[in-house]
């Protein structure tokens, strides 16, 4: 299988703190890669530095050949990477409609004469777009089906994550980042947003998938690999059951006896 | 009492902005102190029941629910106060005037209520396009019209060439930039003779297609004061820029707007052109300044720097938080109470400023999305079934 | 190029530099512990002056006339009376919207300055116009061949310079200033760690509207005059001088101080004739450099987690 992604000698460093320490990652096509490491050791780091969000002190990171190092988050979103973020970031007083569609920029015309004027062409593809979220968002949730139109705000805080996601794969991304998209939720729903993100898959068996997790379950169910940091560097990298097993991370996770 | 599940009927919507249309018809037309401040008084206690017994809430809903059909009838109720006040020069220049500011602070909307730019040299911009027209105006013979349009353009030109630099740094750069050049514009200005100076401009009156403006029109033996021909030029002014105001909100424009204002970050990791959309925004809405500033030259045949300074920018600020940020209607009724008032009532005059400051904290602190809150952000509002 | 002359407009320039140092470092102590920008302090700046100029004609009904007593009575009365003012807005207008979008916090103290620029014009007895400021420091010169070096110019210059050196002090060098600049970087964690949030960015704003008083009074005695626009335009200088200098950096601000100052004199010196667009030029210059460096010159100081 060929790389997707691949960064060699990730460096990244914030007057003092070194948060990627020459990092060396293979994202392969395809997959559903897992990123793990204790809190601190650098993965939220890894998807700003890969999505243009903070720029590299230093190292390559090339995506399908072409070298994205310097790249604006604007460019590598264009190249077909899409995120979610650590920290909610929705548009609160934006429709649910709205949030998921700001994520489709690359499918929409953007122009001043098409949007001002030729009204006609932009209601169909509103409503070709409305079709496209409502679709999307009903593998996720049926009841936030009806409530497309409704305010961000109005709704839970687990229905804003899988909101979230939507607005992430609206525009058929190649690679998915998501930064522990479970955070919050119970066991219950947990299992259910990673059936919906399987379901996605199947739909999109093209899509490439790489989630920060810290539940030991989901991890072990959902990936096919997985990579540990810590301090910035890769620990290991494996099957779940290969780096489960790996002493160092247990040293890592849980600490020297 | 006004609350129900199904969708209110146009009439009270109707009724509303009759009521409204009168009391402004009165307002205008008294000169009468102490009827003023009974008039206000009134309207004041009006306007807390209306709210108290949610008929506000109700006749805002009717509004909204039938757009279309409220759209005309607002230019009709406007038509009809612009006949009643048909020969009184004074009335109708307040009128205009308060319809200049909107399309000044439409502008503004764009920039701050629906992008996030912020823009405290508004009057600045309206100033550009003021001495555009003067300058055009007085020296060639560029048709009227066209002469407008400079007006914005040139607005509109200058406001890219100011953000431009400070586009990739933080908003409070550019409410730096925006400061300085509110103050130091009108101090250009003053200093530099070859733009009048601090003794201003004369400006001549607008000529659309053979039709002096400054010429009142005679109608069956009564002759009406010129100024109506100004109203409804300004009219047409706000019409226009308001349909493109409303345009650019429903679109995916207006949502890429909403979302770099709210979250720049996430906005550009979605691929949106975060810079190009916020120079969008701050060239439209200093084009439709620059625009309103070109009419307001020619009606009232007279700029000086002082028409264009910092406060009056604070002003058109003042303007769009009292009204609801980002809520088109709620501009109206603010520049209506902005403008009108301090006009009418002698003894505030001087303390309007003061005023205007401490109304706009109480908004700040106890109700920041303004009196009229804008509605959430849609596409394509469903209309009424009839 | 005569020397006195060269040396009279340097002298000047220092002054101005000193006043909008001060400014700037206002400026840069709200931002530093709130990420605000707090327009009111051009406006505090003038509220100062005025104060002290009012506690002069007071003091003059009294009959006290020593001028050193009265001076320092003034500054004692304008600086606690602004740094009460700060505290104040702080309080009132600035803390409960800190949550709000920053630009909420920009218009209310903007607002807030022009409350209080109105309220002067309005309700000090004439205050439209133009105010005499009394003359209590020695006008006396010394004088070195060309030179002519006046004695209130130097005073006011070495205070100013004192002054600056010792908020710098005080932030660097005492607990006070390390809890300042704790709540600077992260006032999350300064709160676990023990520090009363909302009394250290009250003492913030208390320090720099003294500050500003201080500018105030100087400014004041060194025109002999006092108009209720001057904190306006001294105000923008100040965010200017901050901005370019780092927004967060209080040497930064200190830096941007003179440089403006710099920046203005060599206008007036350089090309007489343009005297009227110093203020352009300089403003000019300042947006150029936040183009090439976008966070100021020293570097701002802010937190933003993503």
């Amino acid at each position: 299988m060929s790389a997707l992604l691949s960064c060699h000698g990730l460096v990244m460093r914030f007057r003092g703190l070194t948060a990627l320490d020459d990092l060396d990652l293979d994202i392969r096509r395809g997959e559903i890669l897992g990123l793990l490491g204790p809190n601190g050791s650098g993965k939220t780091t890894f998807f700003n530095v890969v999505t243009g969000v903070y720029k590299a002190s230093g190292g390559r990171i090339e995506f399908e050949s072409q070298d994205i190092s310097k790249s604006s988050p604007q460019a590598v979103y264009r190249a077909g990477i899409a995120r979610t973020f650590q920290r909610s970031r929705l548009c609160l007083p934006l429709t649910i409609f709205d949030n998921i569609m700001i994520g489709n920029a690359r499918h929409l015309d953007h122009g001043l004469w098409f949007n001002l004027v030729r009204r006609k062409q932009l209601r169909r593809q509103f409503e070709a777009c409305w079709a496209e979220a409502h679709d999307l968002l009903t593998i996720f949730n049926k009841a936030l089906g009806t409530r497309l139109l409704q305010a961000a705000g109005s709704v839970s805080m687990i229905d804003r994550r899988r909101i979230e996601v939507c607005r992430a794969l609206v525009s058929r991304p190649k690679l998915l980042l998501l930064d522990e998209p479970s955070a919050g939720m119970t066991h219950e729903e947990t299992n259910e947003l990673m059936d919906d993100i399987l379901a996605i898959r199947k739909r999109m068996p093209e899509l490439t998938i790489v989630i920060i997790e810290h539940g030991m379950s989901v991890i072990e169910r959902i990936t096919d690999r997985c990579v540990v940091l810590n301090y910035g560097r890769k620990l290991c990298e494996g099957t779940y059951g290969e780096i489960a097993r790996n002493a160092d991370v247990q040293q890592a996770y849980l600490g020297t006896s | 009492m006004f609350s129900s599940d199904k969708l209110p009927g146009a009439a009270s919507a109707v009724a509303g902005v009759i009521a409204i249309a009168v009391f402004a018809m009165v307002l205008l037309r008294i000169h009468d102190q102490w009827g003023l401040l009974a008039l206000g008084v009134i309207g004041g206690i009006a306007l807390l029941l209306a709210v108290r017994t949610g008929a506000a809430a109700h006749f805002e809903r009717a509004f909204a629910a039938h757009e279309r059909l409220m759209n005309g009838v607002v230019v009709v109720a406007f038509l009809g106060v612009i006949a009643v006040l048909a020969k009184e020069d004074f009335s109708l220049l307040i009128l205009s005037t308060v319809l200049l500011y909107c399309v000044a602070c439409m502008g503004l909307t764009v920039q701050l209520g629906y992008c996030g730019v912020m823009n405290f040299a508004g009057a600045a911009f309206f100033g550009a396009g003021a001495y555009t027209a003067a300058v055009l105006g007085g020296h060639t013979s560029l048709p009227h019209l066209l002469v407008v349009l400079a007006g914005g353009l040139v607005a509109g030109l200058l406001g890219s060439v100011l953000l431009l630099p400070v586009l990739r740094t933080r908003g409070h750069y550019a409410a730096l930039i925006t400061v300085a050049f509110g103050i130091l514009f009108r101090s250009f200005l003053d200093v530099n003779n070859t733009l009048g100076g601090p003794q201003g401009l004369t400006v001549p009156g607008m000529t659309i297609f053979g039709w002096s403006l400054n010429q009142g029109l005679a109608i069956g033996g009564i002759t009406l004061s010129f100024y109506v021909n100004y109203a409804l030029v300004t009219l047409a002014l706000a019409i226009v820029v308001y349909t493109v105001t409303r345009r650019l909100e429903r679109s995916w424009v207006g949502m890429h707007f909403d979302a770099v204002r709210i979250d720049e970050l996430a906005a550009s990791t979605f691929g949106l052109n975060v810079q190009g959309l916020k120079i969008m925004a701050f060239v439209i809405g200093n084009v439709f300044a620059g625009m309103a500033g070109a009419v307001f030259a020619m009606m009232t045949g007279f700029i000086s720097p002082t028409d264009f300074d910092f406060p009056t920018s604070l002003v058109l600020i003042a303007i769009i938080m009292l009204g609801g940020i980002g809520n088109l209607w709620g501009i109206l009724p603010a520049a209506a109470f902005v403008l009108i008032l301090p006009e009418k009532l002698q003894a505030i005059q001087e303390y309007r400023f003061l005023l205007y400051a401490g109304a706009v904290i109480l908004v700040l602190l106890y109700r920041s999305a303004g009196l009229f809150p804008r509605r959430l952000r849609r596409h394509f509002p469903p209309k009424a079934v009839s | 190029m005569d020397i006195g002359f060269l040396a009279q407009y340097v002298l000047s320039g220092i002054m101005l530099g000193v006043v909008y140092a001060m400014v700037a470092v206002g400026f840069t102590l709200y931002f530093g512990v709130l990420d605000v920008i707090n327009f009111s302090h051009g406006d505090v700046l003038t509220a100062g002056a005025f104060v002290s100029l009012a506690t002069y004609l007071g003091l003059r009904a009294t009959g006290i006339d020593s001028p050193v007593v009265v001076l320092m009575i003034m500054l004692v009365v304008a600086l606690g009376s602004m740094a009460l003012l700060g505290v104040l807005i702080a309080k009132f207008f600035v803390l409960p919207l800190r949550h709000a979008p920053p630009f909420i916090t920009l218009l209310i103290t903007l607002m807030v300055g022009i409350a209080i620029r109105e309220s002067i014009r309005l309700f000090y007895p004439s205050g439209s116009n133009p105010q005499s400021f009394p003359q209590l420091l020695p006008k006396t010169a010394y004088h070195w061949g060309n030179l002519i070096v006046r004695q209130d110019t130097l005073i006011l210059i070495l205070t100013g310079l004192a002054v600056i050196a010792l908020v710098n002090l005080f932030i660097n060098h005492t607990r006070a200033g390390l809890a300042i600049r704790a709540v600077a970087q992260d006032g999350e964690t300064a709160k676990v760690m023990g520090i009363n949030f909302e009394w250290i960015v009250l003492l913030a704003f208390a320090l720099g509207s003294a500050l500003a008083a201080l500018a105030g009074v100087m400014n004041g005695l060194y025109y002999n005059e006092v108009n209720f626009g001057t904190g306006l335009m001294l105000g923008i200088i100040g965010f200017c001088a901050a901005v370019v200098g780092g927004l967060g950096n209080i040497y930064g601000a200190i830096l941007g101080g003179f440089l403006f100052a710099l920046l203005q004199t060599i206008v007036v010196v350089a090309v007489p004739s343009l005297t009227a667009y110093k203020d352009v030029f300089a403003f000019g210059v300042i947006i150029l450099l936040m183009v090439i460096k976008p966070t100021g010159l020293i570097g701002e100081v802010s937190s933003e987690r993503v």
